[in-house]
């Protein structure tokens, strides 16, 4: 009889079994962790305070306690599967999209975007990064930018590289793809600028961003001031370095070589200077085109570069207040690049393939050097609000009178950590030898991120 | 290739030059920690005693999350035994990147020289969700814990067992250390409870969500914060709604960190009748709270006074 009397928490009872184990499923992490509050409080006040009789805990009673805040300690340590920021593998993904207004059209500006009004997807970057094994890490860049000329999203690889984590004597090995450590900002992507568009000089002379297919070794000095140096070897170095031509046996002198050091100091709590000097040399470099022409000059001679130098010191003054810089701060950053290479002039065009492509005897090789340099400020005033200017210069690798320059104020608008909008105004100015006229350009650009995102060292 | 030889010649140089100098001056038996905030290194110094160095990367007056990425913290780091931190994420803006370039395997995350002081706490504010519409939220909850200072204590039981594991024949004397600090501290805790406790029930803002353990610690009320979400400032409705609530309930303090600008909390204060003050975050965060203790007495005497009496 006492079996069919209904019983105080019938009410429970009485609920489907799927809605009740729904609803202990939902409830269970809840539970859980208020149990373990619960415990780790009573213990607390176990653990600070003597009995009752003001008399110290026997030590076997201290001892339990203390084997289950340990065991506590275990159950919530492993809630924690993974951290946060470290989903295996990380995923982050970044739009960019550029609106702008160009005084002229590309065919005056040697722009490969058109002029007048444009709206550019430049990026759609997923950025995947995860541990290897315990000795390295992984990452990749896979970014789908519009195509200048035909719109479709072009998918590339621009970073998938291998960094060495457990490597002794303060070395750190990395090898595949990725953005050389040249430099200050050819090693960060475009999003990542403190500006809309990569400066002229680091265009021309590097091709954008430092990519390359590669091996790069950094050490850190041991010594108590900090002292990095970078060494690489790769098959190019810069977007526009194309494969070698199919069918040559290549010579080590035909890869690209690179190094860097860089220092850093302290001037005062909140005021820092870093500074360093890069060096790339690629010996051979007409090993990679073939011999073919690269250039058809006015005259109907051709151009052909034989060997690539580059030269780059670069520096950083900033102002990053210990307390408040979040919403303050000011920087100054210059790179100035000096370009050395050697060319191969052909005064009768005879090594155009278009006339055969063979020596005709009167080819003479030159040296020519070229500077170009870039030099901004930017200034914070809030945590949501940034402006400065650049000042842009370059000469052309292959011609020193051949001077772009370019003058450009922006203002950032971060509304988080994770959305931005910049507007830029920049007024570029070209050498009437180039063909090219002056030009002014509007830029809206507006970048975001969803998922993992690292605050990286190269970026700081 | 000559170029390249002319290149390789001077780095070469530098080089072995820096290798002449690698000799490290402070190797000696002193255990080097290094704490990402200062209050750890008061409990560091504390219970490591004579046996430690201790440097900690911010100086007190930092955002907790936004101490600056300075190079000249990597060959610190890089000499490290230990590296204390908060954990909870309260560093992930500054410290993973600084551990990579470190290049010291023994206090990169899970090794013996990177040491939690999270373990063993339980944490509040867990956030149901950690998508970016909620801000920057820490997803293992609140990492502020370090005002509560019975939490406090946990930690310095962590660091303790750090101490001893990396040097074990000092065991005796780092327990003697800490069973030290800990009476002073208790004492302590005995002390900001009795003055608190008129306090209990007294409602408080603050511009970031530092104060929760605090509060809960205390008995007394955190209402709420100025920011609108972690890392996101206030929006003008959201400073509106905040003074309506406040004057609706009667919040009579608004507390500033300092590393937050002054204007919002002032205006929010000037319009709600509620008092302002300027509480640190961290030891140094403002002058004569240079250790833990002072700190925790700055506060306590700071809420004592700005709290109308009942």
């Amino acid at each position: 009889m006492a079996q069919d009397e209904p019983k105080e928490n019938s009410k429970t009872e009485k609920l489907p079994d799927d809605v009740r184990s729904q609803l202990t499923e939902d409830l269970k992490p809840l539970i859980e962790q208020e149990v373990e509050r619960r415990l780790k409080t009573a213990l607390e006040a176990l653990r600070t305070q003597p009995d009752a009789q003001g008399k110290p805990q026997d030590p076997a009673t201290q001892a339990q306690l203390e084997e289950l805040n340990r065991k506590i300690d275990q159950v919530i340590e492993a809630q924690k599967k993974v951290r946060p920021g470290e989903f295996n593998p990380a995923i982050g993904l970044v739009g960019e999209t550029v609106f702008s207004y160009r005084s002229r059209g590309s065919s005056e500006t040697g722009s490969d975007r058109p002029g007048g009004f444009d709206i550019w997807q430049r990026s759609v970057e997923l950025n995947i990064a995860a541990a290897v094994d315990p000795f390295f890490r992984g990452y990749a860049v896979i970014n789908a930018s519009a195509d200048p000329v035909t719109g479709e999203a072009a998918l590339g690889v621009e970073e998938a590289s291998l960094v060495s984590t457990a490597l002794p004597w303060n070395l750190t090995l990395q090898a595949g793809r990725f953005f050389a450590e040249f430099g200050r900002l050819a090693n960060i992507h475009d999003h990542e600028l403190p500006f809309v568009n990569r400066p002229l000089a680091l265009d021309q002379y590097i091709g954008g961003e430092s990519r390359t297919d590669g091996l790069q070794l950094n050490w850190l000095v041991p010594v108590d001031h900090y002292i990095s140096v970078t060494a690489g070897l790769g098959d190019g170095l810069g977007g526009d370095t194309g494969p070698n031509a199919v069918g040559d046996k290549r010579g080590f002198s035909e890869l690209n070589f690179w190094t860097r050091i860089s220092t850093y100091f302290d001037l005062a709590d909140d005021w820092q200077f870093e500074t360093g000097l890069s060096g790339f040399i690629n010996p051979r470099s007409n090993g990679r085109a073939d011999l073919s022409p690269d250039t058809v000059q006015a005259d109907g001679s051709t151009i052909t570069e034989t060997r690539r130098g580059l030269v780059d010191l670069d520096f950083k003054f900033s102002y990053v207040p210990l307390q408040n810089n979040q919403f303050t701060g000011l920087t100054w950053g210059t790179e100035i690049l000096y370009s050395h290479n050697h060319y191969l002039i052909d005064p009768d065009g005879s090594l155009a393939p278009v006339n055969g492509g063979a020596s005709s005897g009167d080819e003479l090789s030159i040296r020519r050097g070229a500077l170009g340099l870039y030099s901004y400020i930017t200034y914070k005033w809030d945590r949501q609000w940034s402006g400065g200017v650049l000042v842009d210069h370059v000469e052309a690798a292959d011609d020193r009178h051949d001077i772009t320059s370019a003058y450009s104020a922006y203002v950032t608008w971060a509304t988080s950590h994770w959305n931005q909008i910049r507007l830029q105004f920049t007024h570029t100015e070209h050498n009437p030898l180039s063909g090219f006229k002056d030009d002014k350009a509007v830029y809206v650009q507006w970048a975001w991120i969803i998922g993992a995102h690292s605050h990286g060292w190269a970026q700081r | 290739m000559k170029t390249l030889m002319k290149w390789t010649a001077p780095i070469a140089f530098s080089l072995a030059a820096a290798f002449l100098c690698a000799a490290d001056p402070a190797a000696k038996d002193e255990i080097r920690v290094v704490t990402t905030l200062t209050d750890l290194a008061d409990f560091a110094r504390a219970v490591g005693g004579n046996y430690v160095t201790v440097r900690s990367l911010a100086t007190g007056i930092e955002d907790t999350h936004g101490v600056p990425m300075k190079p000249s913290f990597v060959p610190t780091l890089n000499r490290a035994d230990l590296m204390i931190l908060i954990g909870f994420d309260c560093e992930h803006a500054f410290l993973p990147a600084l551990l990579e370039a470190s290049k010291n395997p023994n206090i990169q995350y899970g090794r013996p020289g990177y040491v939690d002081c999270a373990k063993g706490i339980t944490p509040a504010e867990i956030p149901k969700s950690t998508d970016h519409s909620e801000g920057d939220v820490h997803p293992y909850g609140n990492p502020h814990y370090m005002l509560d200072p019975v939490r406090a204590r946990q930690a310095i039981g962590t660091i303790t067992e750090a101490l001893i594991a990396k040097a074990p024949e000092y065991e005796a004397d780092f327990k003697k250390n800490r069973d030290a600090y800990l009476a002073k501290l208790d004492s302590k805790i005995t002390e900001w409870q009795e003055k608190l406790k008129p306090l209990k029930g007294a409602a408080f803002v603050s511009y970031h969500g530092h104060w929760f353990y605090f509060a809960e610690r205390f008995g007394m009320v955190y209402y709420g914060t100025i920011e609108l979400k972690p890392g996101i400032d206030p929006t003008t409705r959201h400073i509106e709604s905040l003074i309506s609530s406040m004057k609706a309930d009667h919040v009579p303090v608004v507390v500033r960190e300092p590393q937050f600008p002054e204007k919002v909390p002032a205006l929010i204060a000037e319009q709600t009748g509620a008092k302002l003050i300027k509480l640190p975050i961290m030891p140094g965060g403002v002058p004569h709270t240079e250790t833990y203790i002072e700190m925790m007495d700055y506060i306590v005497k700071s809420f004592v006074e700005a709290v109308p009496k009942k």
